[in-house]
Order: C-alpha cells, then structure tokens, then sequence
C-alpha cells in the first residue's frame, strides 16, 4: 500500500507536470486569448467576443487554407495511398533488390519536411531549377511553377506524394506480410483471376492497416507546415496556405496572439472532430 | 495456375515489368536528391545550364566553404544537445507514467491517462500563440529548454501509450512473484522493467530523436539567436543570406541532411522498425 | 623574505581583479545589410570603436531582411536581444517604445551630436516628445532602368512625367520584347511601393495625415481607392517578369541587374541588393543606370516633389550597456557619414555630408529629399505592423488581380480601425 502511494507520487508528477504546463495550459489559454485581441504585452484587455472568429471565417485566405487542407487529404487518400500499396504489392516479395527498393521508397520519408521542401523549391525554380530546364528541352519557356497562383499548389501536391508515399507503403507491406499465403493460393485454386483476389481478399484482409494509414495521412495533412514555408511561405498570394501556414503568417509573425489563439482553436476542433469521427468507424467495425 | 515467384502477392506480375515500374518510381524519387548533393559540386553557372548531369568540373569549395567554418557544426551540435534532452527528458518521464498506468489501480488512474493521451488528439501548432506566451513569461525564450521542454511535453501522449502496451505485454508472473517477495514498486521498476524495456526505449528513443532532430515550427518560434539554432533553422538561415547561390545552398542542404541519409543508412531495421512501430502498435 | 609571496600573490589578485572589472562589455547589433562590402564596413567600423575604446566590444549580427522584419516582434521580447537594432522608424517603432523595449535617448542626444541632424531627422525618431532612435540614412523610392533596354524600345526616360507616360512607356516596352519592369511580389512589399507613390500623388500629405486621424474614410477614401485603380490599370499591361509573384527581393534585384527588365520601382537601398545577387556579382554598372522620379498623376493633389521613402536609423534596446549608445555616437560621425556616401553603401542623415556621395543618381536624390516638403516613410512601416502587413498583402493581391481596388482600401481602412 505504502509502494503503491509512493510510485505514484513519485512517477506521474513529472509527465503530469509537464504536459500541463505546456500542452493543456496553452491549449485552454487558446480559447481564452482567441476572445480577445491582443498583441502579446501586457495582458489581453481588448475584449472582442467571437470577432476573432467571424474575421478569421470572412478571411478569402483563410478559406483557401482550409480548401488546400481538403485537397491534401483528398490527394492523400486518392493517389497517394494506391500508389503505396501499388509498391507494397510489388515489393512485398523476397525477390532479388526488393529491400533495396524498399529502402529508396522509403528515404524521402527521413527527411525533415523543410529539407525536402528546400530541396523541392530548387527543383522547381524557374531560372536553375530540374523543371525549367526539362520544359527548355522541350522547347518550352521556363515556367516559374511556385510564382503561378494556379500551379503552385499542384506543384506541392506533388511533393507531398513523393515524401510520403514510401512511409505508407512500408505500412502496407508489413500489413501484407501478414496475410495468411495459403488464402492466395486457395482462391487461385478455385480460379480467382489476380485482380479478383486483391478486391475480394487482400484489401478486406489489409482494412485494419489501411484504416490505420488513412488516420496518418489524414492527420499528417492538417498539420502541414514545414513543407509549404520553404517552397512558398503561403504565397503566391495565399494560394498555397495551409491552416498552420495561415496561423504563422497572420497570427504569429504579426504577434496577433487572440486572432492566432482563434486559428488554433478551429485547427483544434478539427482534429477532435476527426479523431471522434474515427473512433466512430473503427468501432463500428469491431 | 500461379507461377508466380512467391505467394506473399495477390498478383502475380511478370518480373521485366516489376523491374521497369520499380526502376521508373526510383529515379522519379532519387533524381530531386541526387540533382541536389551533385548541385553542391558545380560552380552557379555550371548549375545553371546543367542542373541534371554530372559537374562539368568537380567544385570541391562549395562544401568546403561550409565545412571549414563554424556555422555548421554549430547548428548539428545544438540539434543533438536539444534532441538528446529531449530524448532522455521524454524517456524517463513517460516510462515512469506508463509504469504507473500499466500496474497500479487507484481512483482517477484512467481518467489521467485520457487527460495526457488527449495530447495525440491535436498538433503542437494549435496552441503555438499561448506557448510562446508562456515560455516568454518562464523566462525561456532563446534558450534551450524552451525548446526542450515542450517538445518533451508534446511527446509525452505517444511515448506513454507505446510505453504501457509494452509494459502490460511483459509476463505478469513476474509482477506478482516480486509483489509476493516484497520487492517494492519503484525497485520492481529499476530493477526488472527497464533492463527488460530496452527494445522499447530503443523504439520510443528513436521515434522521438527524430522528430526532435526535424522540428521547425517550434524552434522558429521560440529562438531567435542564431547560435543556438537547430540545423532546421540554420540551413533556413543560410537560405535566406544565399539565396540566388544556390550551388552554396545544395552543398548546405545536402550537408545537412547527410547525419539523417548515414543514420539511415547505418540503422535501417532500428529506424523503420521505429517510424512505423508507432504506426503499427498504436 | 617572507614578504615576496604576499606581494606577488596580491599582484596577481590584483591584475585578475582589474581585468575582471575591465572585462569585455559586449555589445550586440543586428543589421539587415545584405551587400558583403557595406557589412564590412559596418564591420570596419565596429573593429576601430573596440580598438579605441578597450573593454567594450561591438559584437555585429546579420539577419535577412524578411526574417529580420518577422522576428522582430519575438525577438525583442527574448531576455537575450541584440543591444543595437535597425529601425525604419514610423509605427513600428511606435508599438515599440509602446511595448517598453526601447531605450529613450533624448539625455544622451543633445549639443554636438544633436546638431548633426537635421530636425526632420531627428522628427522621425521622436515620440511624445523624446528620441528613441539615432537617425543614419535616408532613401528614396522611384524609378530605375537599364539605359540600354530603353534606347533599344526607343523609350526616353525624361519624358516619363505622368502615369499615362509610364503606361505608355510600358507598352513600347513591350512590343520592343523588353520586359518592362521587375518586381519583388514574393516579399510583396516591393509592389506596395506602386500602391503608396500613387496615394501620395494622389491625395498628398492631406490625405494621409486624414487617414491616420481616422478621419472620413480613412483608407478607404477616394485618392487610396483610385490608386488602386491606377495600380491595376498598371498590372493589366502584364509588364512584369516572369514568375514576379513568387521572386523575392534579393532575387528580383538580381534580375534587373542581369538586364531581365528594364525598370525597377525601388529605393535606393536597391543597388546593394542588386550587386550582390546579379549573376555577375556586379549588376547594371553606373554609367549604364539611370532614375526618374515616380510620375504624377492626373489631377492629384500631391506635390510632384514629395518622397516617399526611408528615414532609417538604429535603436538602442532596454537595459543595454552604454557602450550601446556611445558607438552610436561614434558611428554617426560626419566621417563614417561621409566614407559610406563616398563608398555608395547609403545616403547619411548628417548635415552637410551629402557632398561626399560620389554616385550622380545618389546625389539626386539625397537633393530630392532635401527638397520635399513631403517625405513619406514606407506605409508598410509607418503604419505598423499588422496594417503595415496588409497594405503588402492587397497590393500584392492586386498586382495577382485576385481582389478589386476598393477591397483592397477597404482592407487597409479595416485594419487600421482594428488596430486603434
């Protein structure tokens, strides 16, 4: 009894401290502060009610982010998660250079967002960039993809895909592994054409692991930041903004803490809404 | 009937057409990276009219440049000193917690243990603004532990969860043998969980090292002297003075990315067996 | 004897101790100055105040432009800030003295040091009656272009009076292949030069000391609403190089100094940027540049000699040594004044140090805004911050045609409201 009190005492202050201090404090301070507006000295005097909210709401660059935030996880869900299981399938096998593969996929998941996205921004800049130069082969003028408010985004769709497709397919293929051979080889005995046998067997079988790759592409894709601010900060003229995008540049950078504080509440509601909305689905599952 | 090579796939394919896609998606994924650690070779003009192929005449300055000055071990020194902190900071304090969690009963035990997973539900950026308010008023600003102790806190949620599953998966005989022989809580811990915990302190060490080594959003906010900047920060930095010398900024980029591209490389099963366990056993 | 001990111990203690009370008095600034030559000199500078002065040093920091502008907010609330910062004064500065980080200077400033300034420059560095700030160097934004391109469209500068002579001059650009002008609107403060020069020429000092009363409709009345207009009359020529909306300063800079266009509306603060970043290290040499003041507009109230422009300076930080505020003193000197007007880094602020600037189109400015009864500061600084941001963002976002003239005023008008 007396152990008992004492490790209690003794182990849980420390995460319990910590985690209130930094992550459970502020994230109540949010709501408080987002009903204000305050430019960070002093404390918050400037009482405004749900102003905050209706500006963030009229903002056309905020609803850009929030539709760039939809068109990632679309994008996510549509191309990105089949051509990771379209890898899995392939790679899936102990063939000769498998792991090799594999390990290629797999790299430009390692690296930090903002060095892929340094490395992006290169490829796609218009005077000595891999794009300008393939499109002056071709006989092209140079386009300056990032300058160009309607390619801009694509061209980070794109970089997103190939960051993480490897990271999924890994996923997969672990998932794969786990599939019981024999029930393969029984549907080809009974004349299952390959294409049958991936509708009808693997993907049911894979439905847990693809459940779990959809829960990180989709939280991945609200959080996107990193990536976007080496390759165009936001621009051009907010057609790249993401929700973290938009609260770094008009929240945190203007030091409009209450306006910003709003901005975190919506990216707030919108992982909890998610999350429930989830839990939801896999329970109906089980 | 199938004659395919093995029966891991629903689909059997020929092997010359696997060979082709494969080859075809792994030049699509390695040319941005090899155009750029080759970019760093060339002088800007060569970079210029050539950014496929190899340098017209090997540039071995650009990366020295970089590597003879301070600068840049500098920002990989202040990397590793915060993302050690962190990493050990997170290891102890989540272990502990999880161990509490996964053997001791006592009213509220489940009620805390959703208050700090909730930390899983939403991103460090929701709550960046009061943060930084908060680190300010700690006195915190600029320096390390206002980076590292955030980070430490931000981590806890998935640390904790992947510390008490593994605690609960060890055999409980022992737990109850030790109880019986009088062995306390805390030495039960010391002295039989951790040396059984390491493949999981190795797992979580992992999972949160990296994150810790790849973090931007939080050091932006909360340091602005350039000597203490995560390497994040620093090539950034060093962007933002060079920016239309990009042979300069190549070598920076590729220099800074060869710590993550060796322990890769070096540590392959430990890293994707880390990156993906969060996946898998969460 | 057993004295010898004792005395050499006390010598030694002695020494330790004095060059403990004499150690070091570091002192930080951050600068934004990109261009290597003008941060050597900075650098020069700093090196002769420490060798004349033993026990102090000046330790000198370079931050990038746009990072530097960003981080400000954050950095000066860090309990580790730089001691000397750059300012461009206006409401920025304001909401900084407001927020307590800045040291008043108004007792240090006086007698000799205060003469050197002309008392519009120390005007711009004084709030509520006290200095806040050490004037240095003066700007001016208007029109500069590659004399070659011109003569090859066959467009003369000098008959460049009236916004309808530039339209014009962007047309016969034009069809001549020129690209007509170079625009930073990745860092989108470039392009709200356009927006705050036709103001200006529009409604004139009137108008704008109206706005900040929060008179009438502030920002959102006719001379800020037409110059929107003008602006878009400007864009829908589509005279700006390729990829404009996502090129930075730096690289924008680089580009007219590689002949990519064939005029830039910037300060003159340019002509380090644009010799740093050409291809060349060199940009459009001096007797091939030439500069024409930002045309007037047809029945605007502005006065065709007004400016708009920069009255830069520096600002010692709260709590600083006073080492801070003596190499202060010591920087702006008539000498270094007149070596970096000589050297072409800057305009100095000093009185009677203008004679030195060798460049003829530097000369023609600093006589320029000697003249100007009206010398507007940047809007994006004078207004402060967060209005300051988004008079950037609705130029920008006109010259990218996604909002109309009249939102973009009704923005600046909204946000100035929020703000006060």
């Amino acid at each position: 009894m007396n152990g008992k009190l004492a490790v209690v005492l003794l182990f849980l202050p420390p995460a319990l401290l910590l985690f209130t201090l930094f992550v459970a404090l502020p994230m109540g301070e949010a709501a408080w502060y987002s009903i204000f507006n305050w430019n960070g000295y002093g404390t918050p005097e400037n009482f405004v009610g749900l102003k905050n909210y209706e500006l963030l709401f009229q903002d056309r660059a905020f609803r850009t982010a929030l539709v760039n935030n939809l068109l990632i996880i679309a994008v996510s869900l549509a191309i990105q998660l089949p051509l990771a299981l379209a890898m899995a399938i392939l790679l899936a096998d102990r063939f000769r250079g498998a792991a090799m593969f594999r390990m290629i996929f797999f790299v430009p998941y390692i690296l930090a967002e903002v060095a892929a996205g340094l490395i992006w921004r290169f490829v796609y800049d218009g005077d000595y960039g891999l794009v300008a130069k393939i499109a002056t082969i071709l006989g092209f003028a140079a386009p300056y993809v990032l300058a160009d408010r309607d390619l801009a985004m694509h061209a980070i769709l794109v970089v997103i895909v190939w960051k993480y497709f490897g990271f999924h397919m890994m996923i997969y293929i672990a998932g794969l592994q786990q599939i019981d051979p024999n029930l393969y080889e029984a549907a080809h005995i009974d004349g299952a054409t390959g294409r049958q046998v991936l509708w009808r067997v693997t993907l049911p079988l894979l439905r847990p692991t693809i459940m779990l790759s959809v829960f990180f592409a989709v939280l991945g894709s609200i959080q996107f930041f990193d990536l976007i601010m080496p390759l165009t900060k936001g621009g051009p003229s907010d057609s790249t903004q993401t929700i973290v995008t938009y609260l770094y540049t008009y929240g945190v950078t203007r030091m409009r803490i209450g306006f910003g504080s709003a901005v975190g509440v919506v990216l707030f509601v919108i992982c909890v809404a998610f999350a429930f909305g989830y839990n939801r689905i896999k329970m109906r599952d089980e | 009937m199938s004659n395919s090579v093995s029966y891991d796939t629903p689909v059997s394919i020929a092997p010359f057409l696997r060979y082709a896609i494969l080859f075809l998606v792994a030049g699509l994924v390695l040319i941005p990276l090899l155009a750029t650690v080759l970019g760093g070779f060339k002088s800007l003009g060569d970079l210029r009219v050539n950014p496929f192929g190899l340098p017209a005449q090997w540039e071995w300055g650009n990366y020295w440049s970089i590597l003879s000055g301070p600068r840049y071990w500098q920002l990989l020194l202040n990397s590793l000193v915060i993302s050690v902190l962190t990493v050990v900071l997170t290891l102890a304090a989540a272990s502990m917690a999880a161990f509490v969690f996964a053997h001791v009963r006592f009213f509220g035990s489940k009620f805390l243990l959703q208050y700090l997973l909730l930390g899983l539900m939403f991103p460090a950026a929701t709550a960046i603004l009061p943060l930084f308010i908060k680190i300010r008023d700690l006195g915190l600003l600029d320096t390390y532990w206002g980076l590292v102790l955030p980070q430490v806190a931000f981590g806890l949620g998935m640390s904790i969860l992947l510390f008490r599953n593994f605690f609960r998966q060890l055999p409980s005989e022992l737990f109850d043998a030790a109880l019986v022989d009088g062995c306390g809580y805390v030495r039960f811990f010391r002295y039989v969980t951790l040396p059984l915990s390491r493949p999981i302190l190795a797992v979580v060490g992992v999972i949160v090292f990296v994150h810790s080594w790849n973090n931007y959003l939080l050091p932006l906010v909360v340091l602005n002297r350039d000597n203490i900047y995560p390497w994040p920060l620093g090539m950034m930095a060093y962007q933002g003075e060079y920016s239309t010398d990009w042979q300069l900024v190549l070598a920076f980029v590729t220099l800074t990315i060869l710590p993550a591209l060796v322990m890769f490389i070096v540590a392959q099963k430990y890293l994707v067996a880390g990156l993906t366990a969060g996946a898998v056993k969460g | 004897m057993a004295f010898r001990p004792i005395i050499a111990i006390g010598f030694f203690l002695a020494a330790g101790i004095s060059a403990a009370v004499a150690a070091d008095v570091r002192v930080k600034l951050l600068h934004v100055e990109q261009n290597p030559q003008a941060s050597a000199f900075l650098k020069e500078v700093a090196r002769r105040y420490a060798a004349e002065h033993p026990g102090a040093s000046i330790d000198i920091q370079y931050l990038e432009n746009e990072s530097y502008k960003k981080k400000m907010t954050t950095l000066l609330q860090s309990p580790d800030r730089p001691n000397i910062i750059y300012s461009w004064g206006g409401g920025v500065l304001r909401e900084q003295v407001k927020a307590g980080v800045i040291e008043d200077l108004s007792s240090a400033m006086t007698g000799v040091w205060r003469e050197r300034f002309s008392p519009a420059a120390i005007q711009a560095y004084t709030l509520n009656g006290k200095v806040y700030g050490v004037p240095m160097q003066v700007s001016q934004v208007g029109f500069f272009y590659n004399r070659d391109l011109f003569a090859k469209a066959g467009v003369d500068a000098a008959s460049i009076k009236t916004w309808d002579d530039l339209l014009a001059a962007v047309k016969k650009l034009k069809s001549a292949g020129v690209t007509p002008i170079i625009a930073g609107g990745g860092d989108k403060w470039p392009i709200h030069f356009y927006w705050t020069h036709l103001a200006i020429r529009n409604g004139g000092k009137s108008a704008f000391e109206a706005a900040l009363r929060s008179e009438g409709e502030g920002f959102a009345a006719v001379p800020f609403v037409k110059a929107g207009e003008q602006l878009k009359q400007l864009v829908d020529l589509d005279p700006f190089q390729p990829g404009f909306l996502g090129a930075t300063f730096p690289q924008s800079s680089g580009q007219f100094g590689d002949g990519k266009g064939a005029m830039v509306l910037q300060g003159n603060f340019m002509l380090n940027s644009m010799r740093a970043n050409s291809a060349d290290k060199k940009g459009i040499p001096d007797e091939k540049l030439g500069w024409f003041p930002f045309p007037t507009t047809a029945g605007g109230k502005g006065d065709a000699s007004d400016t708009l422009g920069g009255l830069n300076g520096w600002l010692v930080t709260k709590g600083s040594p006073i080492q801070a505020v003596d190499f202060l003193k010591f920087f702006s000197n008539p000498e270094f004044q007149r070596e970096a007007a000589a050297r072409g880094f800057y305009i100095p602020v000093a009185k009677g140090t203008q004679d030195a600037i060798t460049n003829p189109i530097l000369r023609g400015i600093a006589a320029n805004i000697e003249r100007s009864r009206y010398h507007q500061i940047f809007y994006d600084q004078m207004l402060g911050p967060s209005v300051g941001a988004v008079v950037n963002d609705v130029s920008a976002d006109i010259a990218a045609k996604v909002i109309t003239p009249k939102e973009a005023a009704r923005a600046v008008q909204q946000a100035w409201q929020l703000a006060n």
